[in-house]
């Protein structure tokens, strides 16, 4: 059984893995306000380097604040100078009701999978 | 918005003060979480107050009281299986909320902060501030509550 925070929640993770030219971002359980400024620390420094496409799963994000939001719209800036558009696959319904409601699902793609968004970044390109 | 908020509270109200700090403000949240769990409120309701809680506290911390970990957070509190109703106040010199930028409008999408207000707003039931601006009040209502 995955080990919870002191709060019950799963504790915040975020991996990146290089595919190609993209890459893949996977952000994982409960991104709260101790945690949610290593987005925009990660992100933008990965939108420096000449990435074409960042792609950020959220199939296991279980919560994520203005904070972290507002790290991926830094990213976001940083990258676009280089092209680099940023991707977001299958969050879940509480995380798109977010997105909805802040309309940042009109300022970045939202894909059902993985291979979709990677797929729709190679076209891009 | 009407900037001013006298919350119906029909529970005890309970008073934290906590260091301005991101890690310390998780206790308020944490006790209150718990004490809203407790009285079966919906996973969705759990999330609104989590986030809008989460949202107020960072805005105190950083905004209100700009990272100087000498000063205070304060949290009232009232829960009941009816409504919560929450005050985060900080020791700040106080904003006014109606000049924080519209986040979503398409000018604003960009913006990489002032998105924790409007999302406070879209997820409480009422939300209001104190007249100096470094309080806020927020109520939800429990949605599955029968009397």
């Amino acid at each position: 059984m995955e080990a919870l925070n002191r709060s019950g929640h799963r504790p915040f993770s975020l991996s990146v893995e290089r595919v190609g030219d993209a890459a893949v971002v996977v952000l994982a359980g409960d991104c709260s306000m101790e945690v949610s400024g290593q987005i925009q620390h990660n992100l933008v420094n990965l939108a420096s380097q000449p990435v074409r496409a960042i792609v950020i799963d959220m199939s296991d994000l279980d919560f994520i604040d203005s904070v972290g939001l507002g790290g991926i719209v830094a990213a976001h800036l940083r990258g676009r100078h280089h092209g680099c558009t940023i991707r977001f696959v299958n969050p879940q319904p509480a995380i798109s009701e977010i997105l909805r409601l802040t309309r940042l699902n009109q300022l970045f793609a939202v894909h059902a999978s993985l291979e979709e968004a990677l797929g729709a970044a190679a076209k891009r390109s | 918005m009407n900037p001013y908020y006298e919350p119906s509270i029909d529970g005890p109200l309970h008073d934290m003060v906590v260091p301005s700090d991101l890690t310390a403000a998780k206790e308020p949240e944490r006790v209150i979480l718990a004490e809203i769990e407790r009285c079966g409120y919906a996973e969705d309701t759990v999330f609104a107050i989590k986030l809008s809680l989460e949202e107020a506290m960072t805005n105190a911390v950083r905004h209100g009281n700009r990272h100087d970990s000498g000063k205070r957070v304060r949290v009232k509190y009232a829960v009941t299986p009816r409504r919560v109703v929450i005050m985060v106040g900080d020791d700040g010199p106080g904003f006014r909320p109606d000049d924080v930028p519209d986040p979503t409008l398409p000018e604003n999408l960009e913006r990489p902060n002032g998105r924790g207000i409007m999302l406070i707003r879209a997820y409480m039931t009422i939300v209001g501030y104190n007249e100096r601006g470094n309080e806020v009040w927020m109520m939800k209502e429990n949605e599955s509550w029968k009397p």
